[in-house]
């Protein structure tokens, strides 16, 4: 199982910055709202300092104190009127941007090649879908706008201190040295151990998730108090990630909290005390205090996103990595001369000098029925996905009219041969929608010939809302057979000349299966099949049987050739006839 | 503290959201005391800042005092300080307190949905048992979270009205009325919010389902095509979203910006009054400070008190989704006086078909469709929900399965249904999930599976892990494990419904010939249609529309029963 990548910090910022230009006009109107709303903000401390100077110099009179608090409400207004609409403004951004970015990796899963989709499993990328999509969409929508508004709104309140007293704001720089070597500390850990809090609680989801799905099992098994340690031990999990964070953060918040009173116990001491010698008046000493107890809150914000903002990132950088896995095909541009398709001596290993087919050549002949049998582990899969061109073969080669499957374009291929497997999927969508896949211009009268062609015509109309019935998860719930007959509809659709199909009944119930192998038949008519086999009757109606074992054809031929070569076919066959009650007639 | 979980939960009171709110509530209301105690000290400490800046300004640089400026300096460091250790405290309490009643609440839901068997998938699909897990039990836990900081916030408030009444009257109840007229005042500027959010988490959800359903069908999506298709859908639902996203924008915003405005008027009315005192020297520069740098103050436990209100009324409806997971009862239970255990060896008997298998044989059944044997297997193990198609029930040794006690019912009768599960965990312990055994035992009954080659695939052998619902394994892998696991467990009925389904002919052909040997002297009964299963049995039942149409060894009933031989061969040899 291959992990997909995951970008490097670098590559991610690189991303982030990319994003940043590209939206730069937008970003520079929200960012001049909210420094609109913070500078307006800034007016209360200066009219407390300007009341005080008032005070010292006894010209405090009603009219006087009753213009500077108007302009102390006014101005409050005003903040208010610009938080409004530079709060709209950037919640807006932040849902623009994180939709590109949702768009985007959508995009790249879609285009995944095949052969990673066929063998990395779907967990990595269902947990990017979900978990990293979510934990992204807090860290665009929220933490980065408030992060750099919070900046935005320290670094203008320091401005202010400067204007109103320069040499008084120089207070402030006590609280520096600690805010720096504590936050440096926390963050150094913080984000593996948010990490590890949210791999607990998605294990524990999980953990739940099965019980409530396996519960008849549970019972019937009496696994009732196994899956509750279960819960507790994944608790227990969880409850240590917290108190690993918890106790970073214990060490964190006291620093920086004394930290900021230690900002505002210097400049109260320096400012005043130059306000004592008169360097600066004493409403400018009041003012820089004042606004040294607001530097608090933006500053505490700045330092407190930054954990949320790095496991934002590795977030995004399991996003974007996503975008870098390369692609596993390079088209040629070469046509193929026929429709005849051909292994030629392959061979395929998943790891390196393990070779799980050793050599195989096969040659299909238009219109061929050949069956594939062999025990589980033999490769039978592994020559099906190669025959299908999901998979490129290490040496040798597997052709369609002379060019290798895996040098034509994916739509091409398409249109040759496709992979048929016991899985099916429904998707969230109408039956119509279910049906387009295959062929996005599809008529409406194509695609009930598509159902007819498989029999599920009948039912299909029957559905609340017959072809624009809503249908998966969210939706109507169909059969698996129903499920597995929209399958096939959909290869009528593609109309392939070549089909593998990889023991695709075998999942069902057998009496279930019967019905879809009269479905399934009407799809075969005149294409060319491989079918990989669990059950030998589908065996003894093919034109030729190849059977594997140990990544090797070691007999190939028709029903009655290898009966009569007395090999490993005829053995299984003599087993399955006996049981049969000996009275199987033979041909078809 | 104690390490979470504990090793019981206890019994809650599920009377009420409220009623089970304060039964956890109780379980800990020393921390609960602990984060109050540090909340005020928290907060009382940051508002006593401003007094000391009023004094060591209004009354230090003022009157040029330069000793008084020097103390109340050093009183700033010194509050620091107590802030800095209230505000760890508070901390601590505040995460302590949210986890233990989030851990409770979650450790209650874990192990009811460990004992209520399919009662709670029945009554409450499982995606919503999650959901309740994973955010209703969170935020029963934010009511306690936030409690420590909410009777901080109360304190301050008082506090504060205090100082301004002792220096004026007016002041004083300016703050006293002010606060709660402020939050009345933000409320009308919530609701619009929570009706726009409760669209955009709806739209948000179904986004993600679509991009969740996209890549559960990747590969069939890359195999047959259609990405362009879904890529278009996949946009026009973001767009919805981002939508939904930008309704939200403007009555977030207004609620901020309410937040800004709101708080500033009380701050302007304790300005204005506080100047014109200062005017008629009734106050001075000290008070005029020290009262603006309190009225702003306020900002942060008005803030508290609506987040105190909002987590209070979240956690009311989490509980009450809690209680309603908590309140499914199973199906199945231990009547009050279980009857006498029967004598081992009798048969199980299934009335309502007449189906019967003796102690110590193999018996088949056969059905023509897969939901009459899942139906009859389901009386023979007692699973049937309750309702008026429970009919009479099965027995065991000539007893009622239904007198009998519950736990000798599961232990004597083990059902494995047609896609039994398979857990988390070590392989190991997922194979012998009750009895320790020797590797010895557990790979006999791996070969019985005819498993081996699962096993031989696993880097770590018996010690690998088994992933989430065993999904790494194919759908023959996990049936065959599932076979060796109730073959290890050997009760005295096993009752196998297509236990074969997904493995090949050879493998099929293994396990049907060694399970007489795995089974012993003990009585099997197998639900399938497979005539390699079938050639083993030492009688088959054949039940049409609820009643035996024969029964028989398997080739009699081929040569005999004409509608039995078209059901098995499956038309090849019509």
């Amino acid at each position: 199982m291959s992990m997909l990548p995951i970008a490097s910090s670098d590559q991610v910022r690189s991303h982030g910055m990319g994003l940043a230009r590209s939206y730069r006009r937008d970003l520079v109107r929200m960012l001049s709202l909210y420094a609109l709303a913070a500078v307006a903000g800034l007016v209360g401390p200066w009219v407390i300092g300007q009341l005080t100077n008032d005070i010292q110099y006894k010209q405090l009179t009603v009219g006087r104190a009753d213009v500077l608090v108007g302009a102390l409400f006014g101005a409050a207004v005003i903040q208010s009127v610009f938080t409004f609409l530079s709060r709209r403004r950037s919640y807006v951004f932040g849902e623009t941007v994180f939709a590109r970015l949702r768009e985007e990796f959508l995009g790249h899963v879609l285009g995944l090649p095949l052969s990673t989709v066929e063998r990395a499993g779907t967990g990595d990328l269902l947990s990017r879908t979900t978990n990293d999509m979510d934990a992204l969409s807090r860290t665009v929508r929220f933490a980065a706008p408030e992060w750099m508004v919070a900046l935005l709104t320290a670094a203008l309140t320091f401005v202010a201190m400067v204007i109103v007293a320069p040499l008084a704001s120089l207070g402030v720089f006590a609280a520096v040295p600690i805010l720096y070597l504590s936050t440096r500390r926390y963050l150094r850990y913080a984000p593996a151990g948010y990490l590890r809090e949210r791999a607990a609680y998605a294990t524990m989801s999980g953990t739940i998730s099965e019980t409530v799905d396996g519960a008849k099992t549970i019972d019937a098994l009496r696994l009732s108090n196994r899956q509750s340690r279960r819960v507790d031990a994944d608790l227990g999990e969880a409850y240590d990630a917290e108190m690993y964070t918890l106790a970073l953060r214990l060490r964190w918040f006291p620093s920086v909290e004394f930290a900021y009173t230690l900002a505002v116990a210097t400049t109260l001491l320096w400012s005043g005390i130059l306000a004592y010698h008169h360097v600066i008046g004493i409403g400018a000493a009041t003012a820089d205090t004042i606004y040294a107890v607001a530097l608090m809150d933006p500053v505490d914000r700045v330092i407190s996103w930054l954990d949320e903002l790095q496991v934002g990132s590795t977030s995004m950088a399991r996003l974007i990595g996503v975008a870098f896995v390369e692609d596993d095909r390079a088209p040629t541009g070469e046509t193929p001369v026929d429709e005849r398709i051909e292994a030629r001596d392959v061979r395929y290993a998943y790891r390196e000098g393990h070779d799980v087919l050793r050599g195989v050549t096969l040659g299909l002949a238009r219109g061929e029925r050949v069956a594939v049998v062999g025990p589980s582990g033999a490769g039978k899969s592994t020559l099906g996905r190669l025959l299908a061109g999901v998979d490129r073969p290490r040496t040798g080669s597997v052709e369609v009219g002379g060019v290798q499957l895996v040098d034509l374009e994916l739509d091409d291929l398409r249109g040759h041969v496709a992979l048929v497997t016991q899985e099916h999927h429904v998707f969230i969508g109408t039956v119509a929608d279910n049906l387009r896949l295959a062929k996005p211009d599809a008529s409406l009268a194509e695609l009930r010939a598509a159902l007819e062609a498989v029999d599920a015509l009948e039912w299909a109309e029957q559905l609340p809302e017959g072809l624009e019935t809503e249908l998966g998860s969210t939706g109507f719930a169909l059969s698996p057979s129903q499920a597995q007959q929209l399958a096939l509809a959909r290869l009528v659709l593609v109309d392939p000349h070549t089909l593998v199909l990889d023991e695709a009944t075998s999942l069902l119930d057998p009496r279930a299966a019967r019905h879809l192998e009269r479905s399934l038949s009407a799809v075969l008519a005149g294409r060319t099949v491989v079918a990989i086999a669990h059950r030998l009757h589908t065996a003894h109606d093919a034109d030729r049987v190849a059977v594997v074992a140990d990544g090797m054809i070691i007999e190939l031929g028709t029903h009655e050739e290898l009966l009569s070569s007395d090999g490993e076919y005829a053995a299984l066959w003599a087993s399955w006839r006996n049981d049969h009650g000996g009275d199987v007639v033979l041909q078809p | 503290m104690r390490r979470l979980p504990e090793e019981d939960p206890g019994t809650p009171d599920l009377r009420s959201p409220i009623r089970y709110v304060l039964w956890l509530a109780r379980l800990q209301w020393r921390e609960l005391a602990g984060g109050t105690f540090f909340g005020i000290l928290w907060m009382v400490s940051q508002l006593l800042v401003f007094v000391a800046i009023g004094d060591a300004i209004g009354s230090g640089v003022l009157y040029q005092r330069l000793g008084t400026l020097l103390v109340w300096s050093g009183v700033v460091v010194g509050l620091g300080c107590l802030q800095a250790f209230s505000g760890r405290m508070r901390h601590r309490y505040a995460v302590t307190n949210w986890l233990e009643a989030s851990y409770r609440s979650i450790q209650l839901l874990g192990r009811h949905a460990a004992a209520t068997g399919p009662a709670l998938p029945a009554a409450i699909p499982s995606g919503d048992v999650v959901n309740t897990v994973a955010s209703d039990a969170i935020r029963v836990g934010g009511m306690f979270d936030v409690s420590a900081r909410f009777a901080g916030a109360v304190v301050s408030w008082l506090v504060i009205a205090g100082f301004l009444f002792a220096s004026n009257v007016m002041l004083g109840v300016i703050v006293l009325l002010g606060v709660p007229i402020l939050m009345v005042l933000t409320v009308p500027l919530m609701r619009p919010l929570h009706s726009t959010q409760a669209v955009q988490r709806e739209v948000v959800g179904k986004l993600t389902a679509l991009g969740a359903d996209t890549v559960a069908g990747l590969r069939i999506l890359r195999g047959v095509g259609g990405e362009e298709e879904f890529l278009g859908r996949y946009r026009a639902r973001s767009d919805v979203v981002r939508l939904a996203g930008n309704k939200v924008a403007s009555p977030q915003a207004l609620l901020e910006s309410g937040q800004v405005l709101l708080p500033s008027m009380l701050v302007a009315a304790v300005t204005i009054l506080t100047a014109r005192l200062v005017v008629g020297k009734s106050l001075g520069a000290q008070q005029m400070i020290t009262f603006y740098g309190l009225s702003a103050f306020l900002t942060m436990p008005l803030r508290t008190g609506i987040e105190g209100i909002i987590a209070a009324t979240r956690g009311l409806v989490g509980a009450r989704k809690v209680i309603a997971v908590l309140a499914v009862q199973p199906w199945t239970s231990t009547p009050s006086e279980p009857a006498s255990s029967p004598r081992v060896g009798g048969s199980l008997l299934d009335p309502a078909s007449g189906f019967a298998a003796a102690g110590g044989q193999v018996t088949a059944l056969v059905t023509e469709t897969p939901e009459e044997a899942q139906a009859i297997a389901d009386r023979l193990g007692r699973f049937a929900p309750p309702g008026p198609s429970a009919r009479s029930a099965a027995s065991l040794g000539g007893v009622a399965l239904e007198d009998l006690d519950l736990e000798e019912v599961r232990t004597r009768v083990v059902v494995s249904d047609v896609e039994p599960r398979l857990f988390t965990g070590p392989l190991r312990e997922e194979l012998a999930p009750h009895a320790r055994f020797s590797d010895a035992e557990i790979l006999t009954a791996i070969g019985h599976a005819s498993a081996e080659d699962v096993l031989d695939a696993l880097s770590n052998g018996l010690d690998t892990d088994v992933e989430e619902r065993g999904r790494s394994f194919s759908g023959g892998q996990r049936q065959r494990l599932a076979l060796t696991r109730v073959l290890l467990m050997d009760p005295e009925f096993l009752v196998l419904v297509e236990p074969t389904s997904a493995v090949d002919t050879h493998t099929e052909g293994r396990i049907a010939s060694r399970l007489r040997e795995a089974r012993g002297c003990n009585g099997t009964v197998i639900a399938t249609t497979s005539p390699l299963l079938l050639e083993r049995a030492d009688q088959v039942v054949f039940i049409v529309d609820g009643s035996i149409v024969a029964a028989g060894p398997h080739r009699e009933l081929l040569d005999s029963v004409p509608s039995y031989r078209a059901l098995i061969l499956r038309g090849n040899d019509a």
